[in-house]
């Protein structure tokens, strides 16, 4: 077992040590962060500095303009809990503030397309033509307190600018519903209080009692977490194709074969890659960690209890089939590696490899929102996908106890199985040098070896 | 005469597809000899190598180490130097030494003194921080030879040992396995090079086409071949010696000859002959050397089973 152990340790220093390895530690999460918000935050952005003109019909909407610029959240908001901190009052949310529309209010006296034409003259004219470039125009008919069927038209050069266009649409529908409601004699703040929408809370609930909010936070989450469990199966399982490719055709192979059993050479290498795999991650874990008491801290202070969204109960599960995921699929790049004889050619198995891999993936979206349906049931007990699949409803719901148990127990029958197979496979291909194994020549090693 | 046998090829055949590359070999090897496995390149000579390292099997036949034929308990007892270099390149060289070491099943702190011992031996002190791969390919044979050597092993398997080296590592080298052979340990390695087989070894097999032609004490093929080789060195053109009477053969080098003689035939003639025409430096009569005997048995257009030999009879 000490030479197991010295290939261990050779292996995960060997990664460790690596400078890529380093800054890939250290950046990824900022990378991960960066990918999953930036696109969101430009997004919401891109609103910045839009100048609208609004033509009002109906000339009574002036004060909604007035009054409401940029304060309010509006629907379809990708932050609708960010945008809620401003109603408290509370430090404006970095968000909240880069929503601000400048609007410009036209009351039109007669038909608003006539006097919406020079702005709209202004919205197609080419930059620098003096004023300043218009965004977009929205033009309110006349009838919009009288006709139910009435119809706002928003113009601008960018059809998909779909959130100017929600934003817009909202402001002025609770003006007019204001308005409608003020024509059949009630209040302004009792229109106020009428209008107030109802939020909707999703609360998971447990076997243990315990009530957790669920919804598109828990959902992220999953996301994040299955990402965690995959990617770091598909570095390191290419890492060890890699690694036994380069001792084939570096020859040390020899050397290490003649020293010692291929399973004990295959597991020490197995699980030092598995060792570096987690270091990374629970470094990971740690930066997430202290990220998260930073901005939980903030978001604590705002009132937002972050753990209603994440159950910690989870991380050792995560570890669980982390190890048992990343044992079943190491062991298909291993036989890989050890039947080809260069890198280029062991690249032409990644494609099935990664479709294997990547299948709970692509399935992430209706397990997560379904995780006892049967598609995730079958696919949780089948034993290539049964880590990721059953990791991933371990996140959202509790599964029974039988199926988890089954679960492990075909995962690990798997790794055992295909361990053996890939020890012996291993221990023939990686020494037939430019000639594959004949299928003969095979069973007599899985026989010997 | 007859030392306990440490090593033992019996009948040992492997084919790779249509190819036999090893065909009923069988040899043995005494405990503290040095025993060279000779032929020319495919002959068979690594393949018997890796199949006694127990990294292919023989497809009949067997091989016992110490008595056993299950390599799994006798290969710590091994080591191995492969043909081809055989190092991580990214490795720094005392940790590599270390690992090859431990993989052997020799804890690091143990053999880290001798490791620095060896080092210093082979003038690569100063590069054991060093990555493999900034070393030149002398300097990485040495280290390689080194991770063969350092868990302390009873035999030595050395698949071309000095390929790659300078004639002073050479040299180096040879002194290194002869007190190795001195402290009781059992050399086998292979080689083409016939003259550095000839100052090193004390057994050899001769083995071409997968097959042993010769074996035996280097001393006893050598004398099987008779006593009547001229060899000659001289200053001037030799090309006239092959036509005189009484050789039947000649090898004839600049300024070197090796000619052998018909039975009966006088050297004192050819010497004569010689010393009338060229500056003779050196003239002895002896076995041939172990050169003509690989090129009279395996060269180009030799057949198998030419001359009779003791030593094929002795095995």
């Amino acid at each position: 077992m000490s030479k197991a152990w010295a290939v261990f340790k050779r292996e995960y220093l060997e990664v460790v040590r690596k400078k890529s390895f380093i800054i890939m530690t250290l950046i990824f999460p900022f990378l991960m962060g960066g990918m999953m918000f930036v696109p969101a935050l430009l997004a919401v952005r891109g609103i910045e500095g839009k100048r609208v003109v609004v033509v009002d019909g109906t000339g009574r909407l002036s004060e909604a303009f007035a009054e409401k610029q940029g304060a309010q959240p509006f629907e379809g908001s990708p932050f609708p809990d960010l945008g809620e901190g401003k109603t408290k009052g509370k430090s404006t949310s970095q968000v909240a503030r880069t929503l601000e529309l400048k609007t410009e209010y036209v009351a039109a006296s007669g038909d608003p397309r006539a006097t919406a034409q020079p702005y709209l003259d202004r919205l197609k004219a080419e930059r620098g033509s003096g004023e300043r470039r218009l965004d977009g125009v929205l033009v309110v008919p006349p009838d919009a307190f009288a006709n139910p069927d009435a119809k706002m038209t928003y113009y601008s050069r960018a059809a998909s600018d779909f959130i100017t266009q929600e934003r817009l649409g909202g402001i002025v529908n609770r003006a007019i519903s204001r308005g409608r409601l003020a024509g059949r004699g009630i209040e302004p703040a009792e229109a106020d209080r009428l209008l107030k929408r109802v939020e909707l809370e999703g609360v998971r609930v447990s076997k243990s009692g315990e009530e957790k909010k669920g919804g598109e936070m828990s959902f992220l989450i999953g996301f994040l977490f299955v990402a965690l469990l995959i990617f770091p199966n598909l570095i390191y399982g290419q890492e060890v194709m890699r690694g036994i490719v380069q001792e084939k055709s570096e020859r040390i192979v020899e050397i290490l074969i003649s020293s010692m059993p291929s399973l004990q050479l295959l597991g020490g290498k197995v699980l030092g890659l598995a060792a570096v795999g987690l270091t990374q991650i629970a470094a990971w874990m740690v930066m997430g960690g202290l990220m998260a008491a930073y901005t939980g801290g903030a978001a604590m202070m705002a009132g937002i209890n972050v753990f209603q969204y994440f159950n910690l109960g989870v991380i050792p599960w995560f570890f669980v089939f982390f190890v048992l995921a990343y044992l079943t699929n190491v062991c298909i790049y291993a036989v890989a590696g050890s039947v080809s004889n260069s890198e280029k050619e062991a690249q032409q198995f990644m494609g099935p490899i990664m479709m294997i891999v990547f299948i709970p993936w692509i399935l992430a979206f209706p397990i997560l929102q379904n995780p006892e349906s049967s598609l995730a049931t079958v696919l949780s007990l089948i034993p290539v996908f049964t880590p990721v699949t059953m990791f991933m409803r371990v996140l959202v719901a509790e599964p029974p106890i039988w199926q988890l148990t089954l679960s492990i127990v075909l995962s690990v029958a798997t790794v055992y199985v295909f361990s053996w197979i890939t020890a012996k496979i291993f221990r023939v291909g990686i020494l037939s040098y430019g000639k594959r194994p004949s299928p003969a020549e095979l069973w007599r090693w899985l026989k010997v070896a | 005469m007859e030392g306990d046998v440490v090593l033992t090829v019996r009948d040992v055949t492997k084919t790779f597809g249509p190819v036999r590359a090893v065909d009923e070999l069988s040899f043995a090897v005494r405990r503290g000899t040095i025993a060279g496995l000779l032929g020319r390149n495919g002959a068979g000579k690594t393949t018997t190598l890796r199949m006694i390292n127990g990294i292919f099997l023989p497809d009949s036949g067997t091989i016992e180490l110490f008595g056993t034929s299950d390599a799994a308990t006798t290969r710590d007892r091994v080591g191995y130097l492969p043909e081809e270099r055989g190092l991580y390149r990214k490795m720094r060289v005392l940790e590599q030494l270390l690992f090859l070491a431990a993989i052997k099943g020799r804890r690091p702190a143990d053999v880290r003194p001798s490791a620095e011992r060896w080092l210093k031996r082979f003038e690569l002190w100063d590069k054991r921080a060093g990555k493999l791969e900034e070393l030149s390919k002398g300097n990485q044979q040495k280290v390689q030879l080194i991770g063969a050597l350092l868990h302390d092993p009873a035999v030595v398997i050395l698949d071309e040992p000095t390929s790659g080296l300078d004639p002073v590592n050479v040299v180096l080298v040879r002194t290194i396995l002869k007190e190795l052979k001195a402290e009781g340990r059992t050399i086998l390695l292979s080689t083409h090079m016939m003259a550095e087989a000839e100052k090193l070894v004390d057994e050899i097999v001769l083995i071409h086409q997968g097959k042993a032609v010769l074996a035996g004490e280097l001393d006893d093929v050598r004398a099987s071949f008779g006593k009547n080789t001229v060899h000659l060195t001289f200053d001037g053109d030799g090309q006239f010696l092959a036509g005189l009477a009484g050789v039947a053969q000649a090898r004839i080098e600049t300024n070197v000859a090796e000619l052998h003689l018909h039975a009966g035939a006088d050297p004192q003639g050819v010497l004569a002959a010689a010393v009338a025409r060229l500056r003779v430096t050196r003239f002895e009569v002896a076995s041939p050397s172990l050169e003509e005997i690989f090129i009279d048995r395996v060269g180009a257009g030799a057949e198998s089973g030419g001359r009779v030999a003791a030593g094929e009879a002795a095995s």
